[in-house]
């Protein structure tokens, strides 16, 4: 129960509205097409993660060497997971957050909301400390690259997400969604735990192994 | 960043077990959940729990490389 009060907060700014016939109708379009969205951009992740993994299998060693003949350095592995843990959380937050305002509870899903904008904001924020300070360049060796190019474009699409959430946050507080009817709100959770889950992967793939 | 790596590990273990724990907490509560984005969301808060493992297995220095 009170798990539920924190996660949930209080049911009085509930919001309820009747669903018209053409939203119940096209919900369930709509839900495709953005999951076949989300699909596409698996397979353009995809596409650069084998890009990267042949690339990695072409040399004899990981990291490669650079152009002085020495083995290039690998990335701070402890940082990552101090930074991977900021996004997961901004997952579990983005999620409440959803939880929230199903439940009708206003103001629990605008500390939510905000919570989540912020620890995506922070991962920014931490990767583009992690590209000051790192040891290779994007033109200088294939690690460079693809490590740039693959977080980078990992960092343009959290980049996207919480514009989107702002945008989101402003919607919802001048009553575009409802309590039953909120279909943006649903999309982009669905987007923000999508951006989570291709980083388990680039953490894996460039801290890991 | 050699200064802050007990700090960094203390945050990543227990951040990962935070986050971990409640996102398969969520898992388990959604789990009779159905519907489309109900099941797409199971499957991603799935592999949040793996991520947190992964985390919490790093700052246990169970995986990765050193660090440079």
């Amino acid at each position: 129960m009170a798990v539920g009060a924190i996660v949930h907060g209080t049911p009085s700014d509930a919001h309820d509205e009747p669903v018209d016939s053409l939203y119940a109708e096209t919900r369930d379009m709509r839900l495709l097409g953005f999951v076949l969205f989300l699909i596409s951009d698996v397979v353009l992740f995809s596409a650069f993660i084998f890009a990267y993994l042949y690339l990695r299998n072409s040399v004899p060693q990981w990291p490669p060497l650079g152009a002085d003949g020495k083995q290039l350095p690998r990335f701070d592995t402890l940082f990552a997971a101090v930074n991977s843990v900021v996004l997961f959380g901004s997952g579990a937050t983005m999620h409440f957050a959803l939880e929230s305002w199903k439940h009708g509870a206003k103001k629990a899903f605008n500390a939510w909301m905000a919570s989540t904008i912020i620890l995506g904001s922070l991962f920014l924020a931490g990767q583009a400390y992690e590209y000051i300070h790192a040891k290779v360049t994007w033109a200088g060796s294939t690690i460079g690259a693809s490590f740039f190019t693959l977080t980078g474009m990992h960092g343009f699409h959290v980049l996207v997400g919480v514009i989107y959430l702002i945008v989101l946050m402003g919607q919802a507080n001048s009553g575009v969604y409802t309590k039953l009817k909120h279909f943006g709100l649903t999309a982009g959770t669905l987007y923000w735990h999508f951006v989570d889950v291709i980083w388990v992967a680039l953490f894996t793939l460039f801290y890991l192994i | 960043m050699e200064e802050f790596v007990g700090l960094e590990r203390g945050v990543a273990m227990f951040g990962g077990l935070v986050v971990g724990t409640t996102a398969l907490t969520a898992l388990i509560n959604d789990w009779q959940a159905t519907g489309l984005d109900n099941n797409v969301t199971k499957l991603m808060l799935g592999l949040m729990v793996v991520g947190c493992v992964l985390v919490v297995l790093t700052a246990f220095h169970a995986l990765g490389a050193p660090s440079v």
